[in-house]
């Protein structure tokens, strides 16, 4: 999830999201645009997975070990 | 045609519905707290409150006018609940536990129940939000006048009215409004369950209805493909390249520490939570919502700058693009979604702000002022907050108006959005060392949130005025005074960098530094540290830090008294009960324990906020609120000092007492070395007195002729006599001695003591009657077992029994023997009714030689029995001692440990 998180931040933030900043298009859409929406889904669904086998927490305040 | 009294009636309209919504929805989570409002979608959909009419409106003018930069202040958030497990998990945790009801409450709850804190961040909040609602006021007024503005008769009711007095009445009526709405009741938890209701469905609203325009949009527009190839026909290709600078990297920044710190996200997020496990779902749904809510923006800013004429305002490409079309449905739905943005965001940051105005600046004014005990009525303090957040809800949206109409004239929603960003982003690093860093202290954070404000103001809010006054102007383009260093786009020569980003820089900076500096070099106080590991450590200890209230005077009266007054008489009478059921007493006559009065203090929070309710009851409570087992594991300086100081005590004690230790070693030694002594010259002379007889008879005998047999005779039984009697003194000199060092053992086995009391008994029975004693028997006790060896424990029944005979100078000696069984001992009592033992005699007469004053008139013993007697009955893991008996003289007290009784 750690690494979700940085690298979901890193891949936002520049130099390189420049990497993807070209003037390409894909299907009349620039790729920039394209990369950062693919991005965004990724960890969108990359964190709804994750969260799935993370455990519960079983109470409002029970005990756990620190994340 | 739409007209703008038909749009505004639709408004009117539209809040009716909402209002209908809250009001069942708060009935509904008060009947039922498992229902569908509890659910971790509704929880998501409350957060996407985030998406105001910025993001309605704005965020497709930013699009037109930056390109993607609209999309960070996404992208941000997107981040935060990414990695909710992190930050947001224990934001909501520490807040459950504590009751915490807003950032200030969080921060001066963490800092020691600060209320200058409390209200430092509460005005910096006031403050830095009111250009966030004039943005909304300028939206919506602006939608308004976009929809009256497409027809000739569009202006109906609206005609003279120019944009300040729509203004004036949209806040008008969204204060009232937010009165309405949020102000019914205080919650406990300052938890607005209808409010969120409301706010979800606005959500809905506000998503179908940019969806709508979008796939419009994209459907007149010929696709995606379609829309960008239109937009690159007509030049207009969507400038990518400079999007990425420092601007990029700022609004991001400062849109993650928005999602956090604004007042409302910080309400939805945790304060509204009821359940840490709809985190699970919100961590990426509202990433998901933001990203469905943004995927149309830039289609229909590319195609609005594409198709709409020269100079029309891109904020409004949502609502004018159907309108150009021909599409009023459409565009009545648009100006619904950016209304309902527009009023959710009033509405929840209005509720949040006020809940801060109230706690943290009236409150405790009010207790100050002790307002309260003159008000005897019970629902006292609850009313006097709900007025107070009342009259904050019509502060804080003055504020906005006053911002907006000010600055009425500055062209674009976006910016004014991020200059509250940027005000706001001055607590996250204050809120980060809150529950990450245990070494910040409030003093530092204090003047980090002081600097950081004081440098958005210079470089940030102050510019947005830029238009309204020319002092401003000429302040913006020369410094003040002249001094081109503190111009406050270009501090300290920091030129050509943008203004936002050249603001936020400093702002931030200098606040890090001056928080991390300002920590490592200040020490907190004690309950600082304490709230610092309870905020901390929240997931290692589950616990709250137990403070020690010293209930001193407070009763239970006093303090239901207390709480009476906040939480109004019935909500108070159910806790009372509660913990006194809990307890099994009586409410009544319940005592008011430190956990009970920190129980209570946790439920005043909940409704004054922590400081003031800490304050409220120290003030009921007198005595000290620290508690000790929390001062020992954090390391105060004093602490150590004392902890040093007491080592230093400890130690010098420690040498105290091994030198008393040593004094004492010493006086035993040389009063060893003393009984030596006397043991040698005590043998010396026992052995003396027989060797001199001896000597001086044979010598005698020596004399040739001089006495006749008979004499003869009776010096040599004489000489026989005292030489029996030195070899007798050696053997017991020796015994005592095998005795002492353990060589002469025998056997432990089981013998009958009685036994061996009765023979004793019956081997000095002749010596009895020859002295005319009159034996007495008290209890016997019968056969009983011990482990020992009988010769040996009859030789020292034998032994006090002859020294009872042999002191008592009674003219009617009696002896009383008694025996019997008592907690597992076999205890005889040997008493006679001679003379005693004078009490400084008492501790000696088990030494060697020690016969007592009477005893020093009669030489027939050595004086060693009883030291003999007595080292017997230890190697039997008894006792000899001296006891008070029935009769007038001595009584000597054995005690066995028995085996078992036959």
């Amino acid at each position: 999830m750690l690494v979700l998180t940085i690298g979901g931040g890193l891949l936002f933030f520049p130099p390189l999201v420049l990497l993807f900043n070209h003037e390409l298009t894909v299907f009349g859409v620039p790729q920039i645009v394209v990369y950062l929406f693919a991005i965004w889904v990724l960890l969108i669904i990359g964190t709804a997975l994750l969260t799935r086998r993370l455990p519960r927490d079983a109470t409002q305040d029970g005990t756990e070990g620190d994340g | 045609m739409l007209s703008a009294d038909f749009v505004i009636a639709t408004a009117i309209a539209y809040v009716g519905l909402l209002f209908v919504l809250a009001y069942f929805g708060d009935r509904r989570a008060k009947a039922n707290k498992n229902s569908w409002l509890n659910s971790p979608a509704v929880y998501t959909l409350s957060i996407s409150v985030y998406c105001t009419s910025w993001t309605f409106y704005g965020a497709v003018g930013n699009a037109a006018r930056s390109g993607l930069e609209f999309l960070t202040i996404y992208l941000g958030p997107t981040l935060v609940f990414v990695g909710w497990y992190f930050l947001l998990r224990r934001l909501v945790r520490i807040s459950h536990l504590h009751r915490i009801t807003s950032l200030a409450d969080l921060l001066s709850s963490r800092f020691g129940k600060s209320s200058r804190l409390g209200v430092l961040v509460t005005c910096i909040a006031v403050v830095g939000i009111a250009p966030y609602i004039a943005l909304q006021l300028k939206a919506v007024t602006s939608s308004i006048q976009a929809v009256a503005g497409s027809s000739e008769f569009g202006q109906g009711s609206l005609k003279g009215i120019d944009d300040v007095g729509l203004a004036f009445g949209v806040a008008a009526g969204m204060a009232l409004f937010t009165i309405l709405f949020g102000t019914r009741h205080v919650d406990a938890k300052e938890q607005h369950h209808g409010v969120v209701a409301a706010i979800a469905f606005e959500a809905v609203v506000k998503l179908t209805a940019l969806v709508a325009v979008g796939v419009f949009v994209v459907f007149i527009g010929g696709g995606f493909e379609g829309i960008f190839r239109l937009a690159a026909e007509r030049g207009l290709a969507v400038d990518t390249a400079t999007s990425f600078d420092s601007r990029w990297l700022t609004t991001m920044g400062l849109s993650i520490a928005a999602i956090v710190c604004l007042p409302r996200q910080f309400q939805v997020t945790v304060v509204e939570n009821s359940n840490e496990n709809h985190l699970r779902v919100a961590g990426w749904a509202f990433p998901a919502y933001m990203m469905a809510m943004s995927i149309f923006i830039l289609p229909i800013a590319v195609y609005g700058l594409a198709v709409m004429p020269e100079g029309s305002n891109p904020d409004m490409f949502a609502l004018t693009l159907p309108l150009s079309q021909g599409q009023n449905g459409l565009a009545l739905f648009a100006f619904i979604g950016g209304f309902s943005s527009a009023t959710s965001m009033i509405i929840l940051e209005s509720i949040a702000l006020s809940i801060m105005v109230s706690n943290h600046i009236i409150m405790p004014m009010v207790l100050k002022l002790s307002a309260i005990r003159q008000n005897s009525d019970g629902q006292g303090v609850t009313r006097v907050l709900l007025i107070a957040r009342r009259v904050s809800i019509i502060l804080i949206l003055s504020l906005g108006f006053f911002y907006f109409f000010f600055t009425r004239d500055s062209d674009a929603l976006a910016p004014i959005g991020l200059i509250s960003f940027t005000a706001i982003a001055q607590f996250f690093p204050a809120l980060l060392a809150a529950i990450f860093w245990r070494d910040a202290s409030l003093k530092a954070v204090t003047a980090a949130i002081s600097a950081g404000f004081v440098v958005w103001a210079w470089s940030c809010f102050l510019p947005s005025f830029d238009s309204v006054s020319p002092a401003v102007s000429a302040l913006l383009d020369a410094g003040p005074w002249g001094i081109s260093w503190l111009r406050p786009e270009a501090m300290f020569g920091l030129e050509g960098w943008d203004p936002l980003a050249h603001a936020a820089f400093w702002s931030l900076s200098i606040n890090i530094v001056t928080l991390v500096i300002g920590s490592l070099i200040t020490s907190p106080s004690a309950l600082e540290r304490i709230q610092a590991t309870a905020f901390v450590d929240v997931f290692r200890h589950s616990g709250l830090p137990q403070r020690v209230f010293v209930p001193g005077s407070a009763t239970a009266n006093d303090l239901f008294f207390v709480a009476e007054r906040v939480l109004g008489e019935k909500r108070a009478a159910a806790l009372f009960e509660m913990v006194a059921r809990e307890r099994g007493v009586d409410p009544v006559m319940m005592e008011p324990t430190p956990e009970f009065v920190a129980h209570l203090e946790r439920e005043l929070a909940g409704s004054i906020g922590a400081a003031s309710a800490h304050v409220m009851l120290s003030k009921v409570v007198a005595g000290a609120d620290v508690s000790l087992e929390e001062m020992m594991q954090m390391a105060d300086e004093t602490q150590q000092a004392k902890e040093y100081s007491q080592r230093l005590e400890k130690t010098s004690e420690e040498l105290r007492l091994t030198a008393q230790k040593l004094e004492d070693a010493n006086a035993q030694l040389r009063e060893l070395d003393s009984q030596k002594d006397e043991f040698l010259s005590q043998v010396s002379h026992e052995v003396r007195t027989p060797m001199t007889s001896i000597r001086s008879f044979s010598e005698i005998l020596l004399e040739p002729d001089e006495l006749d047999e008979v004499q003869r005779h009776r010096f040599v039984s004489t000489i026989h006599h005292e030489s029996l009697r030195l070899t007798k003194l050696l053997d017991e000199i020796l015994d005592l001695s095998a005795l002492e060092r353990g060589e002469r053992s025998w056997e432990n086995v089981p013998v009958d003591a009685e036994e061996a009391l009765n023979r004793a008994l019956a081997v000095c029975d002749a010596l009895l009657r020859q002295k005319g004693f009159q034996v007495e028997f008290g209890e016997r006790s019968g056969t009983t077992m011990v482990e020992g060896d009988a010769d040996r424990l009859c030789q020292v029944f034998i032994n006090l029994i002859s020294n009872a005979v042999k002191y008592n100078d009674a003219p009617q000696p009696r002896l009383r023997v008694t025996s019997l069984v008592r907690s597992g001992n076999f205890v005889v009592d040997i008493a006679d009714n001679g003379p005693g033992i004078p009490k400084a005699e008492r501790t000696l007469i088990f030494e060697k030689f020690a016969r007592g004053l009477r005893g020093s008139v009669d030489q027939t013993g050595a004086g060693l029995g009883l030291a003999i007697s007595r080292q017997i009955v230890t190697r039997m893991n008894g006792t000899l001692e001296l006891a008070q008996g029935q009769l007038s003289g001595a009584c000597f007290r054995l005690r066995l440990p028995i085996l078992g009784q036959k």
